[in-house]
């Protein structure tokens, strides 16, 4: 993956998967989904592991490269669905502890991360609804909260929907990650893709599940696509009057 | 030793039957027949001599009495001598539940009838048990059958599977005598038989005995191939070989009499409201003639579209409660009983069909089927017209309805074969992985085996005899998690497997109730919902299913038709698309086809030839030529003419293409977009393998995806680039015996494959469809699939998995073999090639243009592709 920054709003930089914040050094990832591959597994698919290496090493490869101050894990770090096993426990800590040799982290608490409770404590970690930081505010995006309306917000910055979109020519369609960038009550927001390794849900056609987006018309939304590096591709309605999406 | 023999037996003598039966059989035999059907004369000595038997007779011939005669008569002679011991005597093993609950009744009573009739001679006899099982079976009812065990044991291929790994009731099944296999032309060219043919071995291996195997079937061919498959082979130990196991082969076909013609409602050229108008006007016509009409109509759309239009165009004739009854797959088994039970009353006027009704089962009297479009095959053809006048002597009455020109030509030869009986031959599947793996995790439950005598089992199946024991161990290692390195092994292996002993067994208690729950072999298709979100008067209506490949081509603002309707989609929400249902605006894209039956090689070859015969009479006088077809197809003057019109049209715009010349015709749209349309009329799944490595080697040479569209008669390649597609061509020729190498390349990135990925994963038990009480949706499944393909693939190329589906999409969707067998035919200069350039698609290439099956041949990668796409936004991006 290309680590270059793609600039989106002043000191505002997509790297990735990831957001970075220039003037304060924090970095924002969000949606790892630790232990999906397990649930599957649970469910009876036989699915080799290999989302918790790939997230490792890339997230290594951004730390190093960036050396943040703080880390904000904008919800889910671990999908949820019951019991916790060793692995997952372990797998947990090993990206917490990545995280801690680098930086201070901050956990924001996404609508899978009910039992998160006992890890943060075991690392003295924070878990928060939202983090503010000037004036943005960081948030996992399942729920709005009334403090997001403050007049001193400016930028929401969301995950929870994995965002996605498909390209098409003719019959080809092929599904990439994406960022969504637009506005929401006079604020700008950002909707980050996940951190995992599956593409998402298709923007142009599913459904879209956090209450941030519901209400809001997607076609006035900037969209970056998110592959071997960030594509910016301009507004959703442009690249449907363009047939492309 | 070595002497193998499949032989045709001739038929008895009904004075020798008659020596065979106990007395109180014999009574009760004559006091319900007149005499023996001559499938009996045929069938029921050698089953009383114990040999093993392929019956082949039309329905309605008294195929299963035939089997069960001697059988019964076995039994009513122990019973007297009260010698009947508690275990299974005979196995019958039916493809259909709703068959299987036809001969439990049809046993049932003539076992009363005889226990009767002994009671008024004061003979004492024990009681003959026959019992069902399938998944349907209440677990109360398994307990009986396991304390008191049915003499005969009326089962399913799955459940006769799921028995073989059961703890307790497969003591009952250690000395069963005779096994019947119904309907065996609906098993041997797919994975249920297959797998039955591995189980029938496995029944084998636990056998004291072994058992007589009697298969029943409706016209099929070849019938020496499907008696091989039946009975497979035996293994000497001395002489460490295999043999054919004999068998005899009672060819009853063509007793009973077919009528059969082709009808042809309006001249095709008349505006589509008027043709269905006139069609529909012939169907009624027909109905109101004939006492009970049976329609097949090949797709589950079709049946409903039928129906719809009958009440709609004559509402007092068919608006009627109990006057018509569609019946097909996915309809409600209580509602499909329901049809059964009311034709078998007599009490309805007609039944539209999309196959369902295919198969044995009884419906009473039907004097006429109408088959709506073409059945593709000649033996399908003769199976569905067989359901008419099913008794024996009567006349099977059929009337092809022909929908368009393409139709026409086909549905007439196909009346020519059938006129002939000359039947298409069949192919059966060989060396399928993923049913092996339910087997040896099957077998793995039972107890602690050597790989070598595993292997020894398996090759004695017909479907596996050339299996390699690489492939074998190849299994082994995937089901023991091998593949998965040693510290995940644990959570993925379902059996344990020593390289050091060669020996292999189960891992886990649950493995009886994982394998229970998830063996079989039909995939589960995934429809999604078509849901009404606009107009809000029509809010929540659901409309119909779409396939799900189909969702996957939709969006947002597509219109497509379904059921005769236009609809706009909007968006998806997991099995659910939600659409408007007030749409003015045209389709934007083509219906999908997946649900068609592909055209057999063996008709295909028959419609080629019949072009070639034809095109060489084009310079004689018009009669001169109807004449010939009306002597040749045993066609009307209409027909005749029809196609003659047809054929003229297509010589005198273009070039006939033919057996012996293969016509590449060029043509570019208004808008630019070339087209390269090959006439190949060979069927579906040659074209499906012949267009996809064509499209992949001129996608490779211009680093560009190839749009494709392919139907029975034909395949393009489309594009607005300039394409080498003769270059590619004469590659493809030059190399036609690698063609299986280009392929297993070029299918990998389509829908097909992914799909079919799909059922092989659940098959081989890699996605557990129901696990720890939970059943996945097939929705899931697929998304499941996706991920696991893109994770094994990078394992490695060799898992059985992909292998499989690899094996599967060339040999079963596709027809890899007949497609090298046209290109070294091209090769050899057997078929020339002729270039031709039209200002319109010429009539014959009009169907594969507008009608054809759409897919796309991806080479580019999705980066490149993105990049592309991104190129294409930047200016406008720039603008601003």
């Amino acid at each position: 993956m290309d680590l270059s920054k793609t600039k989106i709003f002043e000191g505002i930089y997509i790297i990735g998967k990831a957001l970075w914040l220039e003037k304060v050094k924090i970095l924002v990832i969000a949606d790892l989904h630790i232990g999906y591959e397990e649930y599957l597994n649970e469910l009876g698919i036989a699915i080799p592991r290999q989302q918790f290496k790939l997230m490792h090493e890339e997230l290594k490869n951004l730390l190093n490269l960036l050396k943040p101050k703080l880390i904000v894990i904008n919800g889910d770090l671990k999908h949820e669905f019951g019991e916790i096993s060793k692995q997952e426990w372990n797998e947990t800590l090993a990206i917490l502890d990545l995280c801690l040799k680098h930086a201070k982290v901050v956990l924001v608490k996404g609508n899978h991360d009910t039992i998160l409770e006992p890890i943060a404590r075991k690392k003295n970690v924070k878990i928060v609804d939202y983090y503010v930081v000037d004036s943005i505010v960081i948030t996992h995006g399942h729920k709005i909260l009334n403090e997001f309306f403050d007049k001193q917000i400016k930028t929401i910055v969301i995950a929870h929907e994995h965002p996605a979109i498909s390209l098409r020519e003719g019959i080809k369609v092929e599904k990439y990650k994406c960022w969504l960038i637009g506005r929401w009550h006079n604020k700008k927001l950002i909707v980050m893709p996940s951190f995992m390794y599956i593409e998402g849900s298709d923007i142009t056609k599913e459904m879209l599940l956090s209450p941030f987006l519901t209400k809001v018309n997607l076609d006035n939304f900037e969209i970056y696509i998110v592959a071997d590096k960030v594509y910016k591709f301009g507004k959703l309605k442009m690249l449907r009057k363009k047939g492309i999406v | 030793m070595t002497e193998q023999q499949i032989e045709k037996v001739k038929p008895s003598t009904a004075a020798k039957i008659t020596a065979i039966l106990d007395d109180t059989i014999k009574k009760w035999f004559f006091s319900r027949f007149k005499d023996y059907s001559l499938t009996q004369l045929y069938g029921v000595m050698p089953i009383h001599e114990r040999k093993n038997i392929l019956i082949s007779a039309p329905t309605g011939s008294g195929k299963t009495l035939t089997a069960f005669l001697s059988i019964i008569n076995y039994l009513v002679v122990l019973a007297k001598k009260q010698e009947l011991q508690d275990k299974v005597y005979a196995i019958y093993i039916s493809p259909l539940r709703a068959l299987n609950n036809d001969i439990y009744v049809n046993l049932q009573k003539p076992l009363e009838e005889i226990k009767q009739l002994a009671k008024q001679e004061n003979i004492n006899m024990q009681d003959i048990r026959v019992a069902i099982r399938t998944s349907d079976t209440l677990s109360s009812d398994k307990a009986k059958m396991l304390k008191k065990p049915p003499h005969i044991l009326i089962t399913t291929p799955e459940s006769l599977a799921i028995v073989l790994s059961s703890k307790k009731f497969i003591e009952h099944l250690k000395a069963v005598e005779f096994v019947i296999v119904d309907e065996i032309h609906a098993l041997a060219s797919n994975k249920r038989g297959v797998h039955l043919s591995l189980s029938l071995e496995r029944l084998e291996e636990i056998s004291t005995i072994t058992p007589v195997r009697i298969g029943l079937s409706a016209t099929i061919a070849p019938l020496e191939e499907v008696a091989k498959f039946l009975v497979g082979y035996s293994y000497d130990e001395k002489t460490k070989t295999y043999n054919l196991r004999n068998c005899l082969i009672a060819d009853v076909n063509f007793a009973k009499p077919i009528d059969i013609a082709v009808l042809v409602a309006s001249n095709f050229f008349e505006d589509a409201k008027l043709q269905t108008h006139k069609l529909y006007c012939l169907i009624d016509e027909l109905i109101q003639k004939h006492k009970t009409t049976l329609i097949f109509t090949n797709t589950r759309s079709g049946t409903e579209r039928v129906i719809a239009h009958l009440k709609e165009m004559f509402p007092k004739r068919y608006e009627a409660l109990n006057v018509i009854g569609a019946h097909h797959s996915s309809l409600s088994r209580k509602h499909r009983f329901n049809i059964e039970q009311k034709l078998r009353e007599g009490k309805l006027k007609v039944v539209v069909s999309s196959t369902s009704l295919e198969l044995g089962i009884d419906i009473g009297y039907i004097d006429l089927v109408l088959l709506l479009g073409s059945p593709k095959s000649v033996s399908r053809a003769m199976q569905r017209t067989g359901r008419a006048g099913h008794k024996l002597h009567a006349v099977a009455k059929g009337r092809f309805i022909v929908l368009d020109r393409d139709d026409l030509v086909e549905c007439t030869i196909m009346a020519k074969k059938i006129n002939e009986k000359e039947i298409d031959k069949i192919q059966i599947p060989k060396n399928c992985l993923d049913v092996l793996c339910q087997h040896v995790y099957g077998e793995a439950i039972n107890k602690v085996w050597h790989v070598d005598d595993f292997y020894r089992l398996v090759k004695r199946s017909y479907c596996y005899h050339d299996l390699k024991k690489e492939q074998l161990l190849n299994v082994i290692a995937y089901l023991s998690g091998q593949y998965f390195g040693l510290e995940q092994r644990g959570i993925y292996a379902k059996i344990w497997y020593d390289e050091n002993t060669q020996e292999f067994g189960k891992r886990s208690k649950l493995a009886r109730m994982m394998y229970m729950t998830n063996v079989g072999v039909i995939p589960e298709e995934s429809y999604v919902n078509v849901i009404v979100a606009l107009p809000n008067e029509r809010k929540n209506e659901k409309v119909g299913v779409i396939d799900e490949a189909f969702l996957e081509r939709l969006k947002k603002g597509d219109v497509f038709v379904l059921g005769g309707h236009k609809y706009m989609f909007l968006y998806a929400r997991g099995m659910n698309a939600y659409v408007n249902a007030s749409v003015k605006q045209p389709p934007t894209i083509p219906s999908w086809f997946s649900e068609q039956l592909p055209l057999s090689y063996d008709l295909a070859l028959a419609i080629q030839k019949f072009r070639r015969l034809v095109e060489q009479r084009m310079k004689k006088p018009k009669q001169e030529v109807v004449e010939f077809i009306k002597q040749y197809c045993y066609c009307s003057d209409n027909v005749a003419n029809a196609i003659y019109d047809y054929f003229y049209e297509q010589y005198k715009f273009a070039e006939i293409p033919h057996d012996k010349k293969l016509v590449i015709e060029f043509y570019k749209s208004n808008d630019g977009k070339k087209y390269w349309i090959f006439h190949t009329l060979y069927g579906r799944r040659v074209n499906d393998a012949l267009s996809r490595a064509l499209a992949f080697l001129v996608a490779r040479i211009n680093r560009r995806d190839v749009e494709i569209c392919i139907n029975d008669n034909g395949f393009y390649i489309a594009s607005y680039d300039k394409l080498q597609v003769d270059k590619a061509f004469e590659m493809l020729v030059k190399n036609y015996s690698k063609l299986h190498i280009v392929l297993e390349e070029a299918i990998e990135k389509t829908e097909t494959f992914k799909r079919r990925f799909r059922h092989n994963a659940v098959r081989s038990l890699l996605i557990l469809r129901s696990y720890k009480g939970k059943t996945k949706s097939v929705g899931k499944q697929q998304m499941q699939a996706e991920m696991l393909y893109r994770t094994v693939k990078s394992i490695s190329y060799n898992f059985p998995v992909i292998v499989e589906t690899k094996r599967e999409v060339l040999h079963d969707v596709m027809d890899v073999e007949h497609a090298k067998e046209v290109l070294s035919n091209i090769a050899n200069n057997n078929i020339k090639i002729k270039k031709i350039q039209t200002p319109l698609p010429s009539p014959f290439a009009f169907n594969i243009v507008v009608a054809g099956y759409l897919d796309l041949l991806k080479i580019e990668d999705r980066i490149e592709f993105l990049r592309r796409m991104h190129e294409k936004i930047l200016e406008e991006i720039k603008k601003k």
